[in-house]
């Protein structure tokens, strides 16, 4: 509790438990901290997590390509400036580096302003960071990925004439709930991602989820009938898609990733779309998403319990997936789903099948339980 | 426009919105397919066997009324060929159980079944609000509820039955998993999604057909057939991670009707994926029988009325202290040793806190599981060697919080640090 820290400390205004110099402006987890010593932790805490990618040996060796998926939120934007510094520093010390980064946008509005607004964006951070390769990708252009069973999402071909954003909006719009959109499009987005990477030889995807928003991440797919995935969706390491996945900002909680994203000089405030505020979220909206209302749970818990945020994690990377099943991959999201299981019927919380609502099931494909949910509510 | 008709029927009118999957159906057909999932649960399961004598856990709330009231009719529709019993536990709650028992007599009488009252005092020798008066309105719900779970196994026991039902519904099974993620108990997310708990070697087998059910939907049955239960809560405050995980599946049933549901099968899948070495249970064994949770409080909701989350959160706060303190103890550590390479999770942290922390060391080295015996002190079954029930007793006779335990080499990790979490609790309330 930042509470009894202070109390702790006699004097009125307390220095920074780690230099003992400046003031302290900040709390880390228990330690009441100056904005330097601030900013220190929250790289340090991430440049550990890249331990795996610092320069060994003397030999020069080709860097190792790593895609960088970037939101324009305060986490990619942060964890991007992070490394940005890190290999700057790698460079200044060795003149040669150890990864470069390709920096991958995702367009998921297909309006034409937000799309030029994201183009503007993304210039300026070029100019703020021009040592990487800059790229952007619209998320219709997962439309035409191979590893996608467009049949068993019903759009075999049908409109394939039109073009594709319009297809996209025409998929989007037939969802029967927010949540269902909101899922489709950020499956679309990792398999986009995975095939991007896959396609410009990055060996590795670095995303910017921090402690929190994997916590989120935990309970959200937990909500959504992804429980199965969980070994698979926030631990690093090899992804079912044969592409690594790293979350360097698994140590960093939300609210500090957002401290630190106005501690940098100058503060990264103008590479940054600020995200809705989750006061606003109201579960009797239509437009109310399980995602949304699990970012505003745990903003409200990180608030007073950051280490149960944590430990969610943490406890979730202790779930193991099954070494000797028998798995085929989802026609949507592409995770690995126990041979009979997949699909939200046939198991003992379908109990009537004869009374079942909803579409008539002819041809399904291999769908996840949690793909499945989504397409058919 | 004509009235929407029954989608089940299609002759009568619809009056009823499925709160699960929002059908409309009419009055008659939503009982009937009420009673048929039930019975398709029962079923798939092999729930029962012929000749089963069944004692049901009765509160005199909705959940169990109503589970009382559809096994009468299943019983009978189905030639189950059960014996079926009405249990009832006394806490010991002034005005809590008084009218609640009341309802439950009539029970007796309207479902034509036996009944047996079990009293906490005759069986701890302490009612309930005599606990509170020693422990104070905080944190009293672990005692409760052990209380309770053991109270029904031995009542069951007396009765010479050897199989409970419970009312358990879906809402509260998954407000168990999202709970027990929110505290980072794996060895009870693992439990607790089972249909049974406790297999051929326990005494009593505990069950809960109504896993599978809305709680919305169970109100709107016993509403429609005009069931006799009794409305109350629990007049002591839930335990917040209980009553945070609570509000969040109301919402989320509200953004989606299907996530309940939808949880529950989350945790069904996720308990595969606890390591057999959390849980002790092994993964050949199929996931409907695990290990008899008896001096568990896996589902404490049964009986605790409905615990909206109006609690102050103490279990939380204590927990987050504790894990501020390891969190401290580890990163000390982790100074001293090597880097911790990328892509090596935490257990390795744990670990190493060894020299920091003694005791967390042994407690992971003897991660062997847990094994059914019984407990020295009552002879009632437990995974450990003096049973939860009895510890809590000695604590409260002791005229003092439940303590010591963490110093309990056979627990697990994260139950031991549940137990300390909830002794700093007690000791700042």
């Amino acid at each position: 509790m930042p509470g009894e820290i202070l109390a702790q400390n006699s004097s009125d205004a307390p220095l920074c438990q780690r230099c003992g110099t400046e003031a302290a402006t900040h709390n880390v987890r228990s330690e009441d901290v100056c904005s330097n010593c601030f900013s220190q932790y929250v790289q340090t805490k991430t440049i550990k997590r890249m331990e795996t990618y610092r320069i060994r040996g003397s030999s020069a060796k080709t860097p190792r390509k790593l895609l960088f998926p970037l939101s324009f939120g305060p986490s990619s934007a942060s964890l991007l400036h992070i490394l940005d510094q890190h290999l700057r520093g790698q460079y200044d010390r060795m003149k040669r580096t150890s990864y470069e980064l390709y920096v991958v946008h995702i367009n998921v509005y297909v309006d034409p302003v937000d799309r030029k607004d994201a183009d503007e964006m993304l210039e300026k951070y070029k100019t703020r960071y021009p040592r990487h390769n800059y790229a952007i990708f619209n998320l219709e252009e997962a439309l035409g990925l191979d590893g996608i069973d467009w049949k068993a999402l019903g759009l075999e071909n049908s409109d394939s004439m039109a073009p594709s954003a319009e297809r996209l909006q025409k998929l989007l719009g037939s969802m029967s709930s927010a949540t269902s959109r909101s899922d489709i499009v950020s499956t679309l987005l990792a398999r986009l991602l995975v095939d991007v990477a896959k396609r410009n030889s990055c060996e590795g995807t670095l995303f910017g989820d921090s402690t929190t928003r994997l916590a989120e991440k935990t309970l959200t797919e937990t909500a959504k009938g992804r429980g199965f995935s969980l070994p698979w969706q926030i631990s690093d390491g090899t992804s079912p898609h044969g592409i690594t996945f790293y979350y360097p900002l698994r140590d960093i909680l939300k609210k500090e990733i957002m401290s630190f994203s106005t501690l940098t000089s100058p503060p990264l405030t103008d590479l940054i779309v600020q995200p809705h505020p989750t006061s606003q979220i109201s579960a009797s909206s239509k437009l109310t998403t399980i995602d949304d209302l699990m970012a505003q749970y745990f903003e409200s818990v990180e608030e007073n319990f950051p280490s149960i945020v944590a430990n969610v994690v943490r406890t979730t990377s202790k779930l193991q997936s099954l070494p000797n099943e028998t798995t085929e991959a989802c026609g949507l999201c592409g995770l690995p789903v126990a041979v009979g299981t997949d699909g939200i019927h046939g198991w003992g919380g379908d109990q009537n099948s004869e009374s079942r609502p909803g579409k008539d099931d002819t041809y399904h494909g291999i769908l996840c339980y949690g793909c499945s949910r989504s397409m058919n509510s | 426009m004509a009235p929407a008709l029954c989608a089940n029927c299609k002759t009568s009118r619809a009056l009823i919105i499925r709160p699960k999957n929002h059908q409309k159906l009419c009055k008659e057909c939503f009982i009937a397919v009420f009673e048929a999932e039930i019975h398709h649960t029962i079923i798939t399961t092999s729930l029962f066997s012929p000749g089963d004598k069944i004692a049901i856990g009765a509160s005199g709330g909705k959940d169990s009324t109503v589970l009382a009231s559809v096994l009468k009719t299943l019983n009978e529709r189905h030639n189950y060929g059960l014996e079926l019993v009405l249990l009832s536990i006394d806490e010991g709650i002034k005005g809590y159980r008084d009218d609640s028992l009341e309802t439950v007599k009539r029970n007796a009488v309207q479902y034509d079944m036996p009944l047996k009252i079990v009293g906490y005092d005759e069986l701890y020798g302490w009612t309930m609000d005599q606990v509170v008066e020693v422990i104070g309105k905080k944190g009293n719900c672990t005692y409760c509820g052990v209380f309770r779970r053991q109270a029904l196994d031995r009542g069951a026991k007396m009765l010479g039955i050897k199989h409970v039902v419970t009312g358990h519904n879906a809402d509260d099974v998954a407000e168990t998993i999202l709970m027990n993620l929110l505290r980072g108990d794996l060895p009870r997310l693992a439990r607790s999604t089972s249909i049974v708990t406790g297999d051929a070697t326990s005494d009593v087998r505990r069950s809960k057909p109504l896993k599978y059910a809305y709680e919305k939907e169970i109100v709107l049955y016993a509403h429609h057939k005009k069931l006799d239960y009794f409305t109350t809560e629990c007049l002591y405050s839930p335990e917040a991670f209980r009553g945070s995980a609570r509000s969040l599946i109301k919402n989320l049933e509200r953004v989606r009707p299907s996530a309940i549901l939808d949880v529950v099968r989350s945790g069904e899948d996720m308990a595969k994926l606890v390591p057999e070495e959390v849980t002790g249970i092994s993964q050949c064994k199929s996931q409907k029988v695990s290990l008899s949770s008896a001096d568990g409080e896996d589902e404490g909701a049964g009986g605790c009325g409905s615990a909206n989350g109006r609690s102050s959160g103490g279990e939380m706060a204590a927990m987050e202290k504790k894990l501020q303190q390891d969190e401290t103890a580890s990163s000390r550590e982790i100074d001293m040793s090597n880097p911790i390479a990328s892509g090596q999770n935490h257990d390795r942290l744990i670990k190493k806190t060894g020299p920091i922390k003694p005791v967390r060391i042994e407690s992971s080295k003897k991660l062997v599981g847990q094994t059914l015996g019984t407990c020295k002190t009552c002879g009632y079954m437990s995974s450990q060697e003096i049973c939860k029930a009895c510890t809590l007793l000695e604590g409260l006779n002791k005229n003092r919080p439940k303590m010591e335990i963490e110093i309990d080499v056979e627990e697990e990790e994260s139950s031991t640090l549940r137990r300390r979490m909830e002794g700093v609790a007690l000791a700042a309330g």
